[in-house]
């Protein structure tokens, strides 16, 4: 109480001023609509840019190569691919029999549960596409198949190949 | 009339806590987003039903483009200064060729040798250069590699 009798007894000046800071102190409005809208453009913004989803990758194991491996050739499924992207099969030396891509995989999976040991080999011409080989290493994870090697397509199968497209 | 004026012009959202949420959630995004580098080849993926994701680091992309031509790029500055010198290190890869790459690979490996490899082909290249890398990838050991591919949803049926 005695404060505010003193205050009152203080010059004029002063306590004007001191009134003005208060009434301003209440009355300090930004307006933020501006802030706002452009808090939200650039939320807008960062939320359409960012990428959530990371690519997908398959997995290859190739065998290390100075190992060689032996197989039997009766568990031995060949599969070669011509340079038009037909794709052939055969078991050892027997001669190719073409399939489509359509029945490749329950083509696969047959052979795989008639014979447990079998072992395919993919050999695909330089000239096809590398989609082909997706395509086909895609069949083969599909068909639950993780014994299989690529190889390279070599001149002898290239007339192997041949003479069965004749 | 006078009792009314006053009223309208009284309308004031307080936007504070509007203002808040929004920038709290603008600087997550801004801190998470990651722009994509920009590719020297414009690249096509394949795709496949594989479901691996691709790590987020330590990653050696060997990029085939539709043409034939190699590229190589790591994702760590620092390598790329050291593979390919101080002025491409802010490119995401560089042009390579053939008879180099294994040296480059083995560079990045001893470097770093938590590198994963992983080959990013164009759907339309030869498999010819595809078969060239692996073989190459063969000779440095590196037997283990991945291929990037896009998750096919059409036929996943069977």
């Amino acid at each position: 109480m005695a404060g505010g009798g003193g205050e009152a007894a203080e010059p004029r000046k002063r306590g004007k001023a001191k009134k003005r800071k208060k009434s301003r102190r209440l009355g300090i409005r930004i307006d933020m609509t501006p802030l706002v809208d452009i808090a939200f453009l650039l939320l807008t913004f960062f939320m359409l840019t960012t990428t959530m989803s990371k690519p997908q990758t398959m997995e290859i194991n190739l065998p290390p190569e100075d190992v060689p491996v032996e197989i039997a050739e009766s568990n031995l499924l060949t599969l070669r691919v011509s340079e038009k992207e037909e794709i052939f099969w055969n078991f050892g030396i027997e001669a190719p029999e073409k399939v489509e891509f359509s029945a490749l995989r329950n083509f696969l999976r047959e052979k795989n549960q008639a014979n447990p040991k079998l072992v395919t080999l993919v050999k695909i011409d330089r000239k096809a596409k590398y989609n082909m080989m997706v395509n086909i290493m895609d069949e083969l994870n599909l068909a639950e198949i993780t014994r299989f090697s690529l190889a390279q397509l070599t001149d002898s199968d290239k007339k192997i190949l041949e003479k069965v497209q004749g | 009339m006078p009792k009314f004026k006053p009223h309208r012009a009284g309308i004031r959202i307080d936007m504070t806590p509007l203002v808040d949420i929004a920038f709290l959630l603008l600087t997550f995004f801004m801190m998470t987003t990651q722009f994509k580098p920009i590719e020297e080849v414009e690249i096509i993926l394949p795709s496949s039903h594989s479901q691996f994701k691709l790590p987020d680091s330590d990653v050696m992309t060997i990029n085939l483009a539709k043409d034939g031509r190699i590229f190589l790029g790591v994702d760590s500055q620092r390598l790329r200064a050291t593979l390919f010198g101080k002025e491409n290190e802010l490119r995401a890869s560089i042009e390579v060729p053939r008879e180099r790459l294994g040296d480059l690979l083995i560079q990045a490996r001893t470097a770093n040798p938590k590198l994963r490899t992983v080959i990013k082909g164009d759907v339309g290249v030869e498999y010819g250069v595809a078969e060239d890398v692996m073989d190459i990838l063969q000779k440095t050991r590196i037997t283990r590699f991945n291929l990037v591919t896009n998750l096919e949803t059409d036929r996943a049926g069977n």
